[in-house]
């Protein structure tokens, strides 16, 4: 397995949050390393494409950026469904966005996939004399959910590509197989060197 | 701003931007170039030399379709196009002006007349009359200070509504833009502001020039054109337009259908966006709005037309596509660059056949159920996830 050379892999990705947290935002910076102070609010969703490298294996996500307006929330099963990772955004500076948040973890695993990787990301992490949700409670509620944590600034580029190279090492068909042939992950390189290029559709 | 007056915007003198006349002998072997411009609306456009060039065909034909409606103002006299909607008159004439008409304004109407006409043909005219002559003025000065959950959304859209518009992106913009969204979502409580909605008042208040006239070309759109419940809570209309359009192009369009299926690409995913913002996020302003002309005189069942074609005019580039990326590709490829609205239009009317609001209403019937089936069962689920976790 370990020996295999490269492997190329498509995996969905869904982005989840309340309007406004800042998810097209996240997806620009990742993709085209851009940043838009006025990012123009989505309807419905969109879609962009953006590849990771793990080791020998080439990472392709297929994103789905999904509006945030509470009533959009009937549209989101299209999106989220077969989802191999889904990153739920919320706003450090806004209480109601985390609350929000936390309602898309309960869904997301009452779907019951237990293979989709959920990240949570405090965005907005640039803004710290605003902050209202605190560091520290979140990293316990989301070690109790089982979610990856991190706060990001999609303004700043803060661990905007270790967020996706995080997800991108814990996809299942990443992780070591159960009787492990020598195949270990080793993280010799730093994450914003693996984010390759991007090829964006848009 | 332009304070209580609600007079006109004026705009569009400002930045009837100019197309650069491009020497096709020198540029046309750097086709492949980039050129960012404006177009009649005053939109930032990015495309190639062959862009440029089809715009400015577009322009000169948008002046020939001026001509023509005016010599036909001179000779029906100048409401003409008014008496072909009195139903009780089945005179031959008013038969015949009527068809004329729906041929006209599939190859559209031109922008110096479309608030005219559209708020004519479109019904909003006739809304307008039922009440009293202050009623807009009335209506956004008492709200103008209330605070609800659809304003602060609204207030937080306004920037994010087609970002450096010249016009739209200016404290007048945006003010104008607000008396709209807030008063309509206290007109009706039901809808109050879905995102969306923003983009498609903008377009309007471009193309009506007066905020009042747009405000009543939105009221009819969501009263009286578009399906029922299209923005409301959980947008159950949209849920169900969504349906239709899957049964038509599988009626249509059946080997794309089937492509598409065997990928397991709902095409939702691409449609809903058109659906709700009425394509104005897609298509070239011109474009968008010809679409918008034929929208109004005929109504929602257009978008199915404008849709399927969108997706006929790709028929086997999508056929050979294999990724959920390329047909999202093709798609938005197709979009943004149908400058030449005739291309669409074509399509769209001539070549997926007729479809008419009888047989649309009854496929939206048979939907509805099923839709709401659904999005009740969704929301018990969701909300026994909640209880369980408290
Ligand atoms: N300071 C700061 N502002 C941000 C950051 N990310 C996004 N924003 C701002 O927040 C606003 C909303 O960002 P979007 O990316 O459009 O939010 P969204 O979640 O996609 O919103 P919807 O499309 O409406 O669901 C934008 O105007 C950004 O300028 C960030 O990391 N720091
Ligand atoms: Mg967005």
């Amino acid at each position: 397995m370990a020996s295999s050379g490269n492997k190329n892999i498509n995996s969905k990705l869904v982005l989840l949050g309340d309007s406004g947290a800042g998810k097209s935002s996240l997806v620009l910076r990742f993709v085209k390393g851009q940043f838009i102070e006025f990012q123009e609010s989505t309807i419905g969703a969109a879609f962009f494409s953006q590849t990771v490298a793990v080791n020998d294996t080439t990472v392709k996500f297929e994103i789905w950026d999904t509006a945030g307006q509470e009533r959009y929330h009937s549209l989101a099963p299209m999106y989220y469904r077969g989802a191999a990772a889904a990153v739920i955004v919320y706003d450090i500076t806004n209480q109601e966005s985390f609350e929000r948040a936390k309602n898309w973890v309960r869904e997301l695993q009452a779907q019951g996939n237990s293979n989709t990787v959920m990240a949570l990301a405090g965005n907005k992490a640039d803004l710290i004399d605003a902050r209202k949700v605190p560091e520290e409670a979140t990293q316990t509620y989301a070690q109790e959910n089982g979610l990856f944590f991190m706060e990001t600034s999609a303004k700043t580029a803060t661990n905007v590509n270790e967020l996706f190279y995080e997800i991108a090492k814990r996809l299942p068909r990443l992780q070591p197989a159960p009787n492990p042939s020598g195949m270990v992950l080793v993280d010799n390189q730093s994450p914003s060197e693996r984010a390759a290029s991007a090829s964006c559709c848009s | 701003m332009y304070g209580g007056t609600h007079g006109k915007i004026d705009l569009a003198i400002e930045y009837q931007a100019q197309i650069p006349i491009l020497r096709p002998s020198i540029r046309a072997r750097r086709a492949n170039i980039t050129v960012k411009f404006q177009d009649l609306y005053g939109f930032t456009v990015e495309g190639n030399v062959d862009d440029v060039n089809v715009l400015n065909e577009v322009r000169e034909k948008v002046r020939e379709q001026g001509r023509v409606w005016w010599s036909l103002e001179a000779s029906k006299g100048v409401n003409w196009y008014l008496q072909t909607q009195s139903s009780t008159t089945l005179k031959f004439s008013v038969l015949v002006n009527g068809i004329t008409l729906k041929r006209l304004i599939r190859k559209g109407i031109p922008p110096s007349l479309r608030p005219k006409v559209w708020f004519s043909l479109s019904g909003a005219a006739k809304k307008k009359s039922t009440v009293p002559e202050s009623y807009y003025k009335d209506l956004t000065s008492a709200v103008q200070d209330k605070v609800t959950p659809a304003t602060k959304q609204i207030d937080h859209d306004l920037p994010r509504t087609f970002p450096g518009h010249p016009w739209l992106d200016t404290p007048e913009g945006h003010a104008t833009l607000r008396r709209v969204l807030v008063g309509y979502s206290f007109r009706d409580s039901d809808v109050g502001y879905c995102q969306g909605l923003n983009y498609v008042a903008a377009l309007l208040l471009l193309v009506m020039k007066t905020e009042e006239d747009a405000f009543w070309m939105l009221a009819v759109l969501l009263e009286d054109v578009l399906v029922n419940d299209c923005y409301t809570n959980n947008l159950s209309g949209c849920h169900v337009e969504q349906r239709v359009f899957k049964d038509l192009l599988t009626k249509k369009c059946p080997r794309i259908a089937a492509h598409l299926e065997a990928m397991e690409f709902d095409v939702s995913l691409v449609c809903t966006e058109w659906f709700l913002c009425l394509f104005s996020k897609s298509l070239p302003s011109e474009t968008t709005l010809r679409v918008w002309d034929v929208l109004f005189y005929e109504g929602a069942k257009a978008l199915f037309n404008v849709a399927l074609a969108i997706f006929k005019m790709n028929e086997e580039e999508l056929l050979m596509a294999h990724h959920i990326g390329d047909v999202i590709n093709i798609i938005q490829r197709t979009t943004h660059h149908l400058f030449d609205p005739d291309e669409l239009l074509t399509v769209a009317f001539d070549k997926i056949g007729f479809m008419t609001t009888t047989t649309i209403s009854k496929e939206r019937k048979k939907q509805e159920p099923a839709v709401l089936a659904e999005l009740d069962q969704r929301l018990r689920r969701l909300n026994s996830v909640n209880e369980d976790d408290k």
